[in-house]
């Protein structure tokens, strides 16, 4: 939904060579392809043009004469000249659109494989919709400008000139009143049409504050059906639908006028040819089908004008798209392996955080010389209120981010010596709002660990206390997930990916539990696949549960990025502080749960 | 200038022909669009007149000696030609835009309207993301059918038609022989169109996959990246992104095969006329400038009816997406206004609950022999799990849903009574999760009455609610947005502003979810004060979660699948065996085993 609401910045106000240089680069690998459309797309243009000259001696040379003979051999010409741009309106059409596609692929594909490279801070200062039209949007629009955008020009162009070498050769002085025009039209054309796209532009803008609307009053109903907002919402949405109205009116009537403008010049020199063609003609300067042949090349000069103004006004939009596009492909990942970066095929030890500092792009500062030292296998439960930096501790060890200062060093070794790959494939992460991929409950189990095999999922799947729900499926382990696990319940997913979690076999576990409500057995589910894995693993836990706050070694109560409180449960209970003051509420909370604990009333 | 075309009931426009409903959607717009027409006919009739200068530019002013329009006058008509030909397509443009983005603005407001006029049970029921696509998407398609396909289509036969008339002027067997293809050129092209939407369709199935991919990606990029997925990703990004290039290639294969060989169906039937044309003013048959005529109209005949079929094709589409609106149109809607019981001095609160039921579907009641009453001013607290009907109950207040046996009597006449707009003036509702609309958090405030209210006394409301202080706290204070755009707000702190919202519109009614799980212990308090505030005589049902809350209650309903199955004070019910007492022992146990706790370590 979020990106409907993006809304298209704007774009670039000059036209940007280098850009565009680099656009047309993408096509180097392919350039058999260009070549292949761009001398086809000419010979069907010069053909194009042909065929009005043809026309002419058509008239010259067999009408007039009474040529019976000479007729049938221009008709011959005709057809074959006919087959010869058949063939070639295949080819351009298949090379042109064959290509496009193909620079789409590439184009989204060189996008996607660097965005796998790219550190967590570009996601957390890129909006998702933004990415998203990068890769879709963007890239249609660069690969339609080099190719239907250059094949439409090379159309333009050649048969343009092509028209105006014919002209010249029936009559030179009249080819040169048309070629003072010609270069206006196109001009004024393209003006024109970059006024009506920037029409549309405003259209789209109202449209997407309009489908916002809709989302809004969908969405609040009971809201407005109980405060009676009916007449107002709805006098709101006139306003909107008022704008909409102006503009769209304004931006189809625009574009109404713009074909008879051109049609209308053109007339001017199509009755200059009329004038002084007749007074040509009757001088004997120039012929019957000479004039028809003017007449027709200045009525289809229209179609090129339009086309190319067509390109040149859009083409601001696609060399935007593609500055965005090479943004994003320029953008360099934050984290990466240092130059040496090794993989000791362990990194089970102790862990120590020294004297980490840590902020955000906002330069807030969120950890503060923060000190931790983690011995091997033990069980930390990290609690405290939102924004105190639970969240962040558990980016960095994953080294989502680094520290700004200080070390975080994992079994004795700084870990940025270490490879990405090394750490990250030796931690098992089960997040707050799990995220599955769509597809079959297998194919998201073995995600933890890809060379698995059936037997090992299922038993991992056992340890984790979700087989036999999966079993109760009619497809079992084929059941398919839905967009983002969309088809199962918060608790099923998260048993899912603590399933995941234990394929991996974790050095290292990492869980964010839910905060939402999930029923009792689940609940006890979950809590026995987290003892299974916190029993061979370094844990952190960001914990919500009573349970599981009780069971861990030790409770880390962060409080603006200091640790404000250390110890076990029963310490810190005594100190009647901030944990006491949290598991107290916490505790209470269970009495709201009452209800769906009590067995139903006989 | 809509004065007249506003007032039009859209209701009319469903039909179960399409055809048919699809031009009352038009109602009052007709002569516009007849005018459309008119005009396109116009102006292609001045592009045929331009053939007939043309041949009296040729046959008579080069024959004649003394021709009777000078070469001059003979300029200045192309001209007009053109002008005519150009203002008139212009207008033809002009009045379909206004025919379309007027009509359609119509429908978009009708449908707006008539969305938040459906019943509960219908929102209910449907999606939003279902109702939003109907509403924008779909409109839109009906847009481009009225302003563009339907335009092309008139355009597209006005041509043939004109062209044709004009072609059977000049030579009866020359004009029949020019469009012997043109039925086959039709047929191809609609073969062929129908062909390129069904791979435009499984093109786009493919672009809306990968999309799903893409988005599946970088929104669990955490996980990728916390278990090193990045090659398997790739992997699986390049198999999509692989059978998008095929679906595309397959589409283009179909295109580049269409425009050739429907070009070569065209340029047969071109020199099919052009040999016969040639023969017949080299016979002597025609004249030359007939000839040249000929030559210019027919190309209006042929070519543009390769088109036809992508029209036809896009406009079938159209229909479909009128189907989809008017499902939405089909639905009654929610009467505001009708009943005949609307006490000029308020409400007093006295409410009598006699063996009410009610029942979506006839057959599944989810509310049954619902008995109670209560005075002005009293608190009645709906205790019960998920599902066991007290949203449901509350929800009959506001005639949000009709209850469908027994009776309701308020202030002793019986709830149909009441209008539905008066009734629900004279409630206020604080949900557990209360919706805030994206917009400043003054207008939210506002938004439950009618009359502009001043700034002192949205402050007031804020201020009991225990929320002012916290706005303050926002660099933009009152003018704060709230939502996606804007502040995020906490659970509690969103509770609070929707308990100032409601004390603001100060209802003589009150129904609220009490439930502060999902608050932080100093809130917890304020909260607390602000619902006193709130709660000070006015009739109040809440639903509520512990006990220890609702203590002092007027009137206890424990229900049960859709029944109450105890009702009474708290000191009656902990006397009694049953639910009430079994949660409150639950409860107090809790309490005490957390004593407990604390004082073991």
């Amino acid at each position: 939904m979020s990106n409907e609401y993006f809304e298209e910045e704007e774009f670039a106000t000059k036209l940007n060579g280098k850009t565009l240089l680099r656009i047309l680069e993408l096509t180097r690998p392919h350039w058999k392809w260009v070549a292949g459309f761009l001398l086809t797309i000419s010979l069907v243009s010069g053909l194009d043009s042909l065929f009005t000259y043809l026309s002419k001696m058509i008239v010259d040379q067999a009408i007039i004469p009474k040529d019976g003979q000479r007729l049938t051999e221009l008709l011959t010409v005709y057809a074959s000249i006919l087959l010869v741009q058949a063939a070639g309106v295949f080819s351009f059409i298949f090379l042109a659109g064959v290509l496009g596609e193909r620079i789409r692929y590439d184009l989204r594909k060189k996008m996607f494989n660097h965005l796998q490279r790219l550190s967590l801070s570009y996601y957390s200062k890129t909006p998702l919709g933004w990415i998203m039209s990068r890769v879709t949007s963007d890239s249609d629009r660069v690969a339609e400008l080099v190719t239907w955008g250059m094949l439409d020009v090379t159309w333009g162009i050649i048969n343009i000139v092509t028209a105006m070498v014919f002209m010249a050769i029936i009559n030179w002085k009249l080819a040169l009143i048309v070629s003072i025009l010609v270069p206006v039209l196109i001009y004024v054309a393209i003006e024109f049409r970059k006024h009506i796209l920037k029409q549309y532009r405003e259209v789209r803008k109202i449209n997407s504050k309009i489908t916002g609307a809709f989302n809004e009053s969908i969405t609040g109903v009971r809201v407005i059906k109980a405060l009676g907002r009916e007449k107002e919402t709805m006098r709101e949405f006139g306003v909107l639908t008022d704008s909409m109205y102006a503009a769209g009116f304004r931006a189809a009537w625009l574009s109404a006028l713009f074909l008879p403008i051109v049609q209308i010049i053109s007339a001017f020199a199509l009755s200059a040819i009329v004038w002084y063609g007749g007074l040509q003609a009757q001088i004997g300067n120039m012929t019957i089908g000479g004039i028809q042949a003017f007449v027709s090349y200045i009525t289809f000069m229209m179609w090129p004008i339009q086309d190319i103004a067509r390109v040149f006004a859009e083409m601001q939009r696609s060399i935007a798209s593609g500055e965005r596009i090479f943004s994003l492909v320029d953008s360099v990942p934050e984290i990466q392996d240092r130059p040496g970066a090794i993989d000791p095929g362990t990194i089970s030890g102790d862990i120590h955080f020294d004297q980490v500092n840590f902020s955000y792009e906002d330069e807030q500062p969120v950890l503060k010389d923060f000190n931790l030292h983690v011995r091997r296998g033990e069980t930390i439960a990290l609690v405290g209120a939102t924004g105190g930096g639970k969240t962040t501790i558990v980016n960095l060890l994953c080294r989502f981010y680094e520290p700004k200062s200080g070390n975080i060093n994992i079994g004795g070794t700084d870990y940025t010596q270490l490879s990405l790959k090394a750490i990250q494939s030796r931690i098992g992460i089960v997040l707050q709002s799990p995220h599955l991929f769509s597809g079959t409950i297998r194919e998201n189990l073995r995600y933890g660990r890809l060379d698995a095999s059936d037997a090992e999922i299922e038993e991992a799947a056992k340890i984790a206390g979700v087989h036999d729900f999966i079993m109760r499926f009619p497809k079992g382990y084929k059941e398919e997930v839905g967009e983002g696990g969309s088809l199962l319940s918060v608790g099923q997913k998260q048993l899912v990916s603590l399933a995941r979690a234990i394929l991996v076999k974790p050095e290292i576990f990492i869980m964010d539990e839910a905060t939402s409500s999930v029923d009792t057995l689940t609940e006890a589910l979950i809590q026995r696949g987290m003892e299974t894995l916190m029993e061979n693993s370094t844990s952190f836990v960001i914990a919500h549960r009573l349970s599981t706050i009780k069971r861990a070694d030790r409770i880390l109560v962060i409080e603006e990025g200091q640790i404000a409180e250390l110890g076990t449960h029963a310490e810190l209970l005594r100190q009647r502080g901030k944990y006491y003051q949290l598991y107290t509420r916490q505790f209470r909370s269970r009495m709201d749960k009452v209800f769906e604990a009590l067995p139903q009333a006989e | 200038m809509f004065a007249k075309t506003d007032s039009y009931d859209l209701k009319n426009a469903v039909s179960e022909k399409p055809f048919k409903g699809m031009l009352r959607l038009l109602h009052g717009f007709g002569w516009r669009y007849i005018g459309s027409v008119g005009g396109q006919a116009i102006a292609v009739s001045a592009k045929t007149a331009t053939f007939f200068l043309l041949r009296y530019f040729v046959d008579d002013f080069f024959a004649a000696e003394n021709p009777a329009l000078s070469l001059p006058l003979l300029a200045v008509g192309f001209i007009l030609l053109a002008l005519i030909q150009g203002g008139f397509s212009f207008l033809t443009g002009r009045l379909a835009a206004q025919v379309a983005e007027g009509s359609i603005r119509r429908l978009r407001n009708y449908l707006f309207d008539h969305i938040q006029h459906l019943r509960f049970s219908y929102h209910d029921q449907s999606e939003t993301g279902e109702l939003i696509s109907r509403s924008t998407s779909d409109v839109d398609a009906l847009r481009r059918f009225f302003a563009d396909q339907a335009v092309s289509f008139a355009r597209i036969t006005l041509l043939f038609l004109v062209n044709f008339a004009a072609l059977l002027t000049l030579h009866v067997r020359l004009a029949l022989l020019s469009v012997i293809v043109v039925p086959v050129i039709v047929g191809i092209s609609v073969f062929f169109f129908k062909k390129v939407s069904s791979a435009y369709e499984a093109y786009q199935e493919q672009e809306a996959t990968l999309s799903t991919t893409l988005q599946e990606n970088l929104s669990g990029i955490r996980v990728v990246k916390a278990f090193a997925r990045q090659n398997y990703e790739m992997k699986k990004f390049e198999r999509d992104n692989w059978e998008k290039y095929i679906r595309g290639k397959k589409l283009l294969v179909i295109h580049s095969l269409f425009w050739p060989i429907s070009d070569i169906f065209c340029g047969i039937q071109l020199m099919l006329g052009y040999y016969l044309g040639a023969q017949l003013a080299i016979a002597g048959e025609i004249s030359i400038g007939t000839y040249l005529a000929y030559v210019g109209m027919v190309i209006y005949i042929i070519f543009p009816m390769r088109n036809l079929g992508r029209v036809i094709v896009q406009m079938s589409t159209g229909l479909v997406s009128y189907k989809r609106v008017a499902a939405i149109l089909r639905q009654e809607r929610e009467p505001l206004d009708t009943g005949i019981h609307t006490p000029q001095g308020g409400l007093n609160g006295r409410f009598v609950f006699d063996k009410v039921g009610f029942a979506y579907e006839p057959g599944q009641p989810v509310l049954q022999e619902i008995n109670f009453a209560c005075e002005p001013g009293q608190v009645v607290a709906l205790l019960g799990s998920t599902g066991s009907g007290k949203t449901t109950l509350v929800n009959l207040l506001p005639r949000f849903y009709e209850y469908t046996e027994g009776s309701v009597l308020l202030d002793g006449v019986e709830l149909h009574d009441y209008p539905r707009r008066y009734l629900r003036r004279n409630i206020g509702i604080v949900e557990q999760e209360p919706f805030l609309f994206s917009r400043t958090i003054r207008e939210n405030i506002g938004y439950g009455v009618s009359k502009d209210v001043t700034q002192k006394e949205i402050e007031a409301a804020a201020q009991a609610a225990a929320v002012h202080d916290v706005i303050l706290s926002f660099p933009q204070g009152y003018d704060t947005i709230v939502g996606e755009k804007g502040v995020t707000l906490s659970g509690g702190q969103k509770q609070r502003v929707a308990i100032a919202r409601a004390l603001l519109k100060d209802p003589c009614i009150l129904i609220m979810d009490d439930s502060t799980s999902a608050v932080d212990t100093e809130t917890e308090a304020s909260i607390r004060e602000a619902l006193r505030n709130l709660m000070r005589n006015r009739t109040t049902f809440i639903i509520a979660h512990r006990i220890q809350s609702i203590m002092n209650a007027d009137l206890i309903l424990v229900m049960d699948k859709g029944k109450i199955i105890q009702a009474g004070r708290h000191e009656d019910l902990v006397g009694q065996a049953g639910m009430y007492r079994k949660i409150f022992a639950l409860q107090t146990n809790i309490e005490a085993e957390l004593e407990e706790e604390i004082a073991s370590v």
